[in-house]
């Protein structure tokens, strides 16, 4: 548009009109009881779909006796423990002579090292250093916590744990002669007699495996082998050093028989196989985004509001009288992407909030519960950016749909254009290979859906399965809808430009 | 704002199809401008191009003095029907007024004055897709008029309209005018403004064929023919011929004179004791006007493409 000085003087005047065209177009959406009714229809579809998903579906939940840890949830506690009792303050130091893994596909977190344990009991508190074939030395306690150390993965390391009261301290060493600490943490909890000593861990691998037209995820145990020497327990109390005893902490019959490891003891050398692993049990489900599962039904009905909030005026010939009433195209397209998607986000907010209010307590009766699952409550930060975030997809992808509708100008195609595209990569991911499926759900505007994401990936250090079509996106939620925000914005550019360009 | 339409040497072509070819005319304020021509002479591109919503190949379209992009509250000073189907069937005939109002900075109550002033008052709150075609054209005119606007277009407003509803325009058209407003109202058929129009643009194939006041193409189209009825036709052409007049008969009992006024027909055959029962000035229609005029003028007999 030709900026003429007439346009910088009437810069008051313009803010004050385009407010007017705001207003106008207000009065267009609402006006047409077809709209408005169908904006109400796409809320109770939504939620409506989203409750008899909820009623459909049911959780085993991650197999019984998996055991409860400090903070209430369940967690994964099966390792092969060398210890002997510690009463009041001391330590235990060791050095990895090598750590192998003997049976099994996944190494990346298998883990061997030293640790202070409340008991043996699964699900007991500890604290404990460990090396680890693909994430170097690190500290770990009660399950959620990681604190990396050096990224050293080569053995032989010497791993130190220090108690003095409710706090643990966590030393490396390359040589056993200068020491680093990793970090300090506390176990409030932690009874004065408490069992220390070495322990080897190797998580089940995972595996995923797909192809066009079919998938499995296979987890599978593994067990893993380290060699000690240079063990030393301190207490504070002196006396006669109680002896070595060993055990399978937290053994199940989910693991065989050969694979619950051992542990031997040939001149100061230890040989410690384990198997299993100490960490958070990783949660697949998400529980938010299943009660979420009306949007993408109702988000089709907003989508084709949207559209024909401007390709009707373009059949009927009214665009023209909107063209007349306002000859600066731009703005007009601006007022209606900022009237549609504001009523859209209302919308979308009322849609989401109420799926997830109806659906979530049927997703918990039916098994969606503590201590398997964590329970998402709705003042939960992610569970309100799940919601929120939700409305704001669909105002976005209404934006989209009316941006669609001023290039095409057709009601048809614009729905098309919008609906394929976002349709297709989820219902055809699940049948892709796994990189095929990520790139699919990212690349599209469905990658928008990711904001509904609470619970993937929560701890960086267990390995999870993350499989896209489930909601699960390894970059996060903001990424996709970013993505989305791009379509959005290069659609109405397009917009902006053909508007402006073509006769009405 | 002066309220005047000027469109200087106006050129817009759709692909290969030009629709306006080099078209120049003013509409001045005070008067309604008919804008005459078959389909597709480019009536309505020269309407769309001066609002703005087509943009001109070539040539300018200025509405007192600007380009109607240039002009900040457009509808307070240009008021348009362009197509009187052109709303949304499911909004009430009070919405569809309104938003157009709120978009122009238009108080709400000037929604109820047009209403009233159309006669659409006690539909206001019905739905514009049950409208007949009458009511329709109703409610595009309220719409134009909302902004009380100096300058208004009508395109093809009577089209299928009743003989009422013929009549209602007419007078719109006319007060309009007479309160100082420049008002163009196209059609294809040059009897519809029979009576409304004070000059007329005509134009065929995007071409301007004549811009002339009514009075003047109904002078000319006249010529200074007297039509004379009489029981004795013979007698009175001898009278008359004599006098100089050329004299026809036109009917069993008339007789058309040309070269004589109405007053000299009538002295000469008082003169001469020939009885008579009728002597009046011919007037030809407008319809009649401009078929004289297009005959020559252009070669209209096959307009090609659509409305344009």
């Amino acid at each position: 548009m030709a900026t003429t000085t007439a346009d910088r003087h009437a810069g008051g005047d313009s803010r004050d009109s385009f407010g007017r065209l705001v207003l106008a177009e207000w009065t267009k959406l609402r006006s047409v009881p077809r709209w408005a009714l169908a904006m109400l229809a796409a809320v109770v579809l939504t939620v409506l779909v989203s409750v008899l998903a909820a009623a459909g579906n049911s959780y085993g939940g991650g197999g019984p006796g998996l055991p409860i840890g400090p903070d209430g949830r369940a967690v994964r506690d099966q390792f092969y423990f060398v210890h002997q009792p510690l009463t009041g303050d001391g330590g235990v130091t060791a050095k990895v002579l090598s750590q192998i893994v003997v049976k099994g596909e996944s190494r990346e977190w298998a883990k061997a090292g030293v640790i202070i344990k409340e008991s043996t009991k699964p699900g007991s508190q500890y604290a404990a250093m460990m090396i680890t074939p693909g994430h170097g030395v690190r500290l770990q306690s009660n399950f959620t916590t990681d604190r990396a150390g050096s990224q050293a993965t080569t053995t032989p390391r010497w791993l130190r744990l220090t108690r003095s009261g409710t706090s643990v301290t966590g030393y490396e060493s390359a040589d056993g002669a200068n020491w680093a600490q990793v970090g300090a943490v506390q176990l409030p909890a932690l009874p004065r007699r408490v069992e220390v000593g070495l322990f080897v861990a190797s998580p089940f691998a995972i595996k995923v495996e797909r192809q066009f037209g079919s998938g499995s995820v296979r987890a599978s145990p593994t067990s893993s082998t380290a060699r000690f020497s240079d063990v030393v327990v301190t207490a504070a109390q002196p006396g006669q050093p109680p002896p070595w005893s060993d055990q399978a902490v937290g053994g199940s019959d989910r693991v065989p028989g050969p694979l619950l490891g051992g542990a031997s003891q040939a001149g100061g050398v230890f040989t410690v196989t384990g198997s299993g692993d100490i960490a958070p049990s990783p949660q697949d489900v998400d529980g938010v985004r299943e009660s979420l599962t009306g949007v993408p039904v109702g988000v089709m009905v907003i989508i084709a509001v949207a559209v024909l909030f401007i390709t009707s005026e373009y059949r009927q010939g009214m665009i023209r009288t909107t063209f007349a009433a306002s000859p600066r195209r731009g703005r007009v397209l601006a007022a209606k992407a900022i009237v549609v998607g504001a009523s859209t986000f209302v919308v979308g907010l009322a849609a989401s909030f109420a799926s997830v209010l109806f659906a979530l307590p049927i997703l918990r009766a039916n098994g969606l519960a503590a201590p398997v699952f964590q329970v998402p409550s709705l003042s939960d930060g992610p569970v309100l950016r799940a919601i929120a975030g939700t409305a704001a997809v669909l105002a976005l992808l209404a934006v989209l749909g009316l941006a669609a509708g001023a290039i095409l100008r057709r009601s048809p195609g614009a729905i098309i254009v919008v609906v394929v595209p976002l349709l297709i990569p989820q219902l055809i991911a699940g049948a892709l290979p796994l990189a095929a499926a990520r790139w699919l759900l990212l690349a599209t505007p469905a990658a928008g859906y990711s904001i509904q994401q609470t619970t993937a990936q929560p701890y960086d250090f267990v390995s999870s399965i993350c499989l896209p079509e489930d909601g699960c996106f390894t970059t996060g939620p903001w990424v996709g809808f970013g993505v989305l925000c791009a379509y959005t914005a290069v659609a109405l550019a397009a917009g902006f430009w053909l508007l402006r360009r073509r006769d009405a | 704002m002066d309220a005047t339409i000027e469109i200087q040497n106006l050129r817009k072509r759709y692909g290969t199809t030009v629709a306006v070819d080099g078209l120049s005319f003013t509409v001045a304020p005070g008067r309604v401008t008919g804008f005459v021509g078959p389909n597709g002479a480019g009536k309505s591109t020269t309407m769309r191009v001066i609002l703005g919503l087509d943009a001109p190949d070539e040539g300018s379209a200025l509405v007192g003095g600007q380009p109607y992009q240039r002009l900040r509250c457009p509808l307070r000073q240009v008021g348009a029907l362009l197509d009187a189907a052109a709303f949304h069937p499911g909004r009430r005939a009070r919405d569809h007024l309104l938003w157009i109002a709120q978009s122009n900075g238009m108080p709400r109550r000037r929604v109820d004055e047009v209403l009233d002033l159309v006669g659409l008052a006690s539909a206001a709150r019905r739905r514009a897709g049950g409208f007949s075609l009458g009511m329709r054209q109703r409610l595009g005119i309220a719409g134009a008029l909302l902004g009380d606007p100096p300058v208004l277009l009508f395109d093809e407003p009577v089209n299928g309209l009743d003989p009422d509803g013929i009549r209602w325009i007419r007078g719109l058209l006319r007060s309009l005018a007479t309160e100082g407003r420049a008002v163009l109202v196209s059609s294809h058929l040059m009897g519809e403004l029979e009576g409304s129009a004070d000059h007329l643009v005509v134009i065929g194939r995007g071409r301007l064929i004549v811009d002339t006041s009514v009075r003047d193409l109904l002078a000319a189209a006249s010529g200074d023919q007297v039509v004379l009825r009489t029981s004795k036709r013979s007698e009175a052409m001898t009278v008359l011929a004599n006098a100089g007049a050329t004299v026809a008969a036109t009917e069993r009992e008339e007789v058309t004179v040309s070269g004589l006024p109405a007053d000299r027909v009538v002295a000469l055959l008082t003169g001469h004791g020939v009885p008579f029962s009728e002597v009046a000035a011919h007037r030809a229609s407008l319809e009649e006007a401009y078929m004289e005029l297009t005959r020559d003028a252009v070669e209209f007999a096959a307009p090609t493409g659509g409305e344009a």
